[in-house]
């Protein structure tokens, strides 16, 4: 193909049909026999659970009957699995289980000595860096993601979508380029600058202290590596896309405008191949976010007490939050890439860190399981109380994107029931 | 540390070689036979397995005293058998001499052990400035006010507070966030205009401002020469003063001219925001004000603005919209804001090139550096580059890494500048490369400390980030470098300084912030049908209480048992009104002395407290009491065990907590730390979820009407709050009064948890049991200083945990 995407596309200059987009992706892309078929994944956390009664179909294995939740996305029924009963052993019932959501690391709730570990995208991204612009997206709607480095560090978030847009898929002005490439050049230098203090300072220190500066310079060292390989993406014409930036909703509380800006913006960087590995931490805000029937703040009304009128406006809140899940997937379902749909080649994790947030508790949290190499179809139950560890889907969620893993943080193997397609 | 102690250490050290490492098989003999055995027939019914008592496991500890860990088990061991509190009363005790001998034998072996360890490496493990402390070093290092901390990611934390080393954890993605950061402080230090931006100076009228000029309501009266009475409170009626649009970020002064009108001889209170910033907490807001009745009072701040940014204001506690323009603002003829004009004057720049600017270049010239669309554009020129660069440099590190230089110190950040002069940089831009590369070295980024006694630059970074969250001024770099910091009474007198400067409020901020867990009040927003009397000014009153108290105890060295109990308060209008007690009007504080009956007086009944224990909807007695015990008391809860199953809040009416949780207390296996946990949380139990006073629950579902000023309230009166209970050793209370005077019969106890605490917070680490002997030198001094908080301060930074690494 000797086409000039970008002259043909500014040609065109209305918006166009997604399967063009195929004839013009990258030939790797689409699947060709001497290529791997790329594989991707999207962990998404909705930090406030949800009402389990409403998530959790009644009956298990592939005959189930859809939930209230569930029937809301009911068409891709064979297209997902839902599972009930897991949870991270070691993790206590409490908003900070945030942390340990794509992590498993034990306690994040005592605070006092936690340490967070790798979560399950960072590791992934190990295998798969270099192989696109942005090894990682860890998206946020507010504050901090999921995603966490192997020292346990958090890797900041992007929180404004028309940012990340311009990041992926905005080319700057002439001296903004140069700019841009004196700052990485002027990176590189300085940090080849403080190596050099490394080996003065290690002879001084006590045991802990050379820990933390070890620390400091293995990431001196990743950013020099990570810095080279943007330097090296810099000089490749960024992929150009016919949808405009988007808008940053205005409200804060605005729960539903905001995820559906990230999922929009998930859906081009998947299908421009920016990155393959995306974490989304959703809002859990206290303010009232604009739904119809909703008059109270999110967090409030997941403290229903079980409250029924509380209940109904939690219903009708979360009811908007799966319509956005359904959008998604659809998006996904609907672009082709080679022969299959980005949906088949995108695992999509969608839980909640909490289980039944009105008592904070992190047993049997709601997962959904879509897309990407399973097999679909079912409702996989198990005990809540002599569950397997979630991190055994972690590492199926692993495996189906190629990787050669075993074992991650709290795992016992692969999840059992839950099959590769092939 | 006694005389005593320190002769024991140094005798340790001495001895160490020959006393303790060629009987090694002795040691181990003696501990398999001796200590074993006494394990087993004294502690390990209760400490050994997977789920031991306490979390303190003793039937596979090792006499591996060089393990930190184990260390710290076998100290914690050895504290509870010397106090007699271990093993319990209700156990067989060993005879005094077995014990003794357990002791003797363990003592000095933990002892020697711990002071080998802190020899190598000091008690704290290296901290890294958290992003707050990042922010205020720059902003005094380069005098230039950025907001860097949000461009930072949020620090872990440890042991309760985010200024830990052993939370603080360093990455790829951190560093790449620092070049960003150091580039943004750079841009902010740097002048490349040639002449000041132009300066803003005007009297605008809000008749123009949004929403006045838009609006279809007709709540405003309109007076000669711009005057506007306000007349609503309503959130969507919050004028902006839009004519002030700035396009340079920089220092304004805003003079606003207000009065209340028809407001029969009373204030009426309004607040000033910055647009831009979502108003959360304190964070947007620039103040509350009080506007007198009739005459015009000059209100006048300087605040830092973004580009693209400005004021607004609203009244407080005005009617709402709806009801005002039924009437129209004409014949409305209840209180209203009167805003006569806003004055706005910026970017105030005294000197140009700006003081930050001439700090890092001095003198040297600036040429004309066009870009294409910014013709004006100059830059930092010099003929003798190298050497420039070597004397910025110079000086700039010894400031940014807290301490004297050498020459190969700054040789690395030279070389920058010279490889990029000769890769066709400019001087400026070669320069700002080489600044760069020292605001991301690890000496700026850490506080380094070395094994043993602090040196006194090491001591002055201990002390500044302490109770300045930032760098040491020049007056405090002087006294390091005369060597006298280590003098007791040079080090009392530079507490004295660092705490009467403006800078001190960091203390103060960020100390309660986290101790009190006042930087979590917007973690949850009150439901407003449950709480429909919860607004923006009652939230950060509560914030400004409970810090205005600290200071108050603070400032004259009052005892710190006033954080349990107190006859004073310090009150504004709103938070009177709040607690029910008469005097204070308007959003000013004053201190008030507490009537009998309050049930008011010290940090526990504080609405602060009790919001950022409770969530949005209810209460809950185990947190609220675990909180008491960690915060107050000093004396932790284990952690929940992980099968426990979580109670069920339930705000329908039909059971309260304390009925859910009295069956889960009578189990043996929970109600062992259950009686120690729920008693403070049910004292609390009689102030709800925003710290109201309650005699009994607000409940969404059946109940008693309730009716406030005449309205019918959307929730109803559910059961009684029942606020009794009894101590662990069988003090019985009726309520939270006789809790809190049973809380004060261990003063020791309140001084030694707040020491701690204090002790984290000043050094980043915990102490730990080992360290029990500085800890009761700090209790023992403060005891005979009346418990004043002050003395507290000054004995911290006297402690030789303080002192030392």
């Amino acid at each position: 193909m000797q086409l000039n995407r970008r002259t043909f596309l500014r040609g065109t200059g209305v918006a166009m049909a997604l399967p063009l987009f195929d004839a013009l992706a990258p030939r790797r892309l689409r699947g060709a026999a001497d290529v791997p078929i790329p594989r991707r994944m999207v962990c998404i956390n909705t930090p406030l659970g949800l009402h389990p009664a409403n998530f959790f179909p009644a009956t298990a294995g592939r005959e189930y009957e859809l939930s209230k939740y569930l029937e809301v996305v009911g068409e891709y029924r064979d297209q997902f699995t839902v599972i009930s009963g897991l949870s991270h052993p070691d993790v206590g019932p409490s908003h900070d289980s945030n942390q340990s959501f794509l992590t498993a690391a034990p306690h994040p709730e005592r605070r006092a000595g936690f340490r967070n570990s790798i979560s399950v995208d960072q590791y992934a991204a190990e295998f798969l860096y270099g192989q696109t612009r942005f090894a990682t997206l860890p998206l946020s709607c507010e504050g901090a993601g999921l995603s966490w480095t192997k020292s346990g560090a958090p890797v900041p978030t992007e929180s404004w979508a028309s940012s990340v847009f311009a990041k992926l898929f905005m080319e700057g002005r002439p001296d903004e380029i140069a700019a841009q490439a004196r700052k990485l050049a002027d990176g590189q230098s300085v940090l080849d600058a403080v190596r050099e203090q490394a080996k003065k300072l290690g002879q001084v220190l006590g045991a802990g202290d050379r820990e933390k500066l070890e620390e400091y310079f293995t990431s001196v060292r990743e950013l020099e590596q990570r810095l080279a390989q943007a330097e090296a993406w810099s000089k490749k014409p960024k992929p150009q896309v016919t949808a405009k930036q988007p808008q940053d909703p205005r409200s804060g509380a605005d729960l539903i405008g905001k995820t559906r800006v990230w999922f929009d913006l998930i859906h081009l960087a998947l299908q421009t191949d920016s990155s393959r590995l995306i974490t989304l931490q959703l809002l859990g805000t206290s303010s009232v976010p604009p739904i119809p029937g909703v008059s109270q703040g999110h967090h409030d009304l997941s403290h229903h007490g079980k409250d029924p009128a509380k209940i109904a406006q939690l219903t009708a809140l979360e009811i908007a939050k799966m319509q956005t899940l359904r959008d998604f997937l659809a998006q996904l379902r609907t672009t082709r890439e080679g022969e299959g749909t980005l949906l088949d080649r995108t695992t999509i994790f969608f839980s909640s860190n909490l289980a039944d947030a009105s008592k904070h508790s992190v047993k049997n949290m709601p997962v959904l399981l879509a897309g990407g190499n399973f097999k679909h179809g079912q409702h996989l139950a198990f005990d809540e109380n002599e569950n397997p560890p979630l991190a055994n889907l972690f590492v199926s969620m692993l495996q189906s994107l190629g990787l050669p893993a075993e074992k991650f943080a709290s795992s016992t193997g692969t999840l059992t029931g839950l099959e590769l397609a092939s | 540390m006694n005389g005593r102690g320190v002769i024991s250490v140094v005798l340790l050290l001495g001895c160490a070689r020959f006393a303790f490492a060629a009987p090694v098989d002795d040691d181990a003999r003696y501990f398999g036979d001796q200590i074993r055995t006494f394990l087993a027939k004294h502690c390990s019914e209760c400490h050994s397995g997977e789920k031991p008592k306490g979390n303190l496991r003793l039937d596979n500890l090792t006499a591996n005293f060089a393990d930190a860990a184990t260390r710290a088990h076998w100290a914690e061991a050895i504290a509870r058998l010397k106090t007699g509190e271990m093993p319990p009363e209700d156990k067989p005790r060993p005879a005094a001499a077995e014990m003794a001998a357990v002791i003797d034998w363990l003592s000095p072996r933990v002892a020697a052990a711990e002071a080998a360890a802190r020899a190598a490496q000091g008690r704290v493990v290296l901290r890294r400035l958290n992003r707050l402390e990042y922010e205020n070093t720059i902003r005094d290092l380069f005098g230039i006010q950025v907001n860097l901390r949000e461009q930072l990611p949020a620090d872990g934390s440890a042991d309760g507070f985010d200024n830990a080393g052993a939370a603080h954890h360093t990455s790829s993605f951190l560093m790449e966030k620092y070049l960003e950061a150091a580039d943004a402080a750079l841009t902010a230090a740097i002048a490349n205009r040639p002449q000041p931006p132009p300066l803003f100076s005007k009297r605008i009228s809000v008749k123009d401002g949004h929403p006045i000029r838009t609006t279809t309501e007709d709540v405003y009266r309109f007076l000669p020469d711009g005057e506007v009475v306000c007349f609503c409170s309503s959130e969507w009626h919050n004028v902006s003063v839009s004519s002030f649009y700035p396009q340079e970020a920089g220092q304004y002064r805003f003079r606003i001219s207000a009065s209340a009108v028809q407001s029969g001889g009373q204030p009426v209170t309004f607040r000033c925001t910055a647009t831009g910033t979502r108003l959360s907490g304190t964070s947007g807001l620039i103040s509350y004000f009080d506007a007198p009745p009739d005459q015009p009072k000059v209100f006048e701040f300087v605040r830092h603005m973004e580009p693209r940014t400005t004021i607004a204001v609203l009244p407080y506690g005005l009617a709402g919209a709806n009801t005002v323009k039924q009437v129209g603002g004409e014949k409305w003829d209840q209180p209203g804001l009167a805003i006569q004009w806003v004055e706005v004057e910026g970017p105030l720049h005294p000197e140009w090139p700006p003081r930050s600017h001439q700090r890092l270049f001095g003198d040297l010239p600036r040429k004309n550096f066009p870009v294409y669309n910014f013709r004006e554009r100059v830059e930092v020129v010099s003929e003798n580059p190298l050497a420039d660069a070597e004397r910025i440099l110079t000086a700039f590190t010894r400031r940014a890494f807290r301490r004297p230089v050498t020459a190969a110190d700054v040789a690395p950040f030279v070389e920058i500048v010279r490889t990029k002069l000769a890769g066709e940089y400019t001087f400026e831009q070669a320069m700002r490369a080489a600044l760069k590369g020292v605001l991301i070295s690890p000496d700026f980024l850490f506080l380094r400390e070395n094994p043993g006694p602090l040196d006194d630059h090491a001591l002055a970074c201990r002390l500044a980030y302490f109770l300045w969250s930032t760098m040491p001024d020049d007056a405090l770099f002087a006294l390091a470098e005369q060597g006298k910091l280590r003098q007791p009474a040079v080090l009392r007198g530079e507490v004295e300084g660092l705490l009467a400067d403006p800078k001190g409020r960091a203390f103060t901020e960020n100390f309660t912030g986290q101790w009190l867990g006042l930087r979590e009040i917007d973690f949850t927003e009150p439901s407003h049908i449950l709480y429909p009397e919860f607004d923006h000014l009652l939230k950060v009153s509560m914030i400004r209480e409970t810090e205005l108290f600290f200071n108050e105890v603070l400032k004259n060295d009052l005892p710190l048992t006033n954080f349990v109990s107190s006859d004073f308060t310090l009150l504004n209008g709103r938070l009177a009104k709040h607690y029910g007690i008469p005097g204070p009007t308007g959003w000013e504080f004053e201190r008030v002395p507490l009537p009998p009956g309050s049930h008011r007086g010290g940090v526990l009944t504080m609405a602060s407290v009790l919001k950022v224990t409770a969530n949005g909807t209810t209460t809950s007695p185990v947190l609220r009491g675990a909180w008491v015990l960690d915060r107050i008391l000093g004396t932790p809860a284990p952690p929940p065990p992980d099968d426990v199953p979580v109670l069920d809040p339930d705000i329908r009416g039909a059971t309260t907590f304390r009925e859910q949780l009295a069956k889960h207390r009578s189990l043996e296996s929970c109600g062992s730390c259950h009686r120690q946990i729920d008693p403070p949380g049910f004292a609390l139990e009689s102030f709800d979820c925003i710290g109201g006073w309650r005699e009994w629950y607000r409940v969404t579902g059946n109940g008693g009407t309730v009716m406030v000023d005449g309205r019918r309230m959307a929730y109803h009166q559910g059961k009684p709050v029942d606020p009794s209970d009894e101590m662990p050793d069988g003090a019985k209370f009726r309520n939270v009064d006789e809790f809190k005077l049973l809380l004060l019969r261990d003063k020791d106890q309140l001084a030694r948890a707040l020491g701690k605490k204090l002790l984290t917070y000043a050094t980043g680490a915990a102490p730990t049991a080992t360290d029990r002997e500085e800890v009761e030198q700090v209790v023992a001094k403060v005891r005979g200083r009346s418990y004043g908080l002050r003395s507290l301060v000054h004995e911290v930074v006297q402690s030789p945990l303080f002192l030392n690494k």
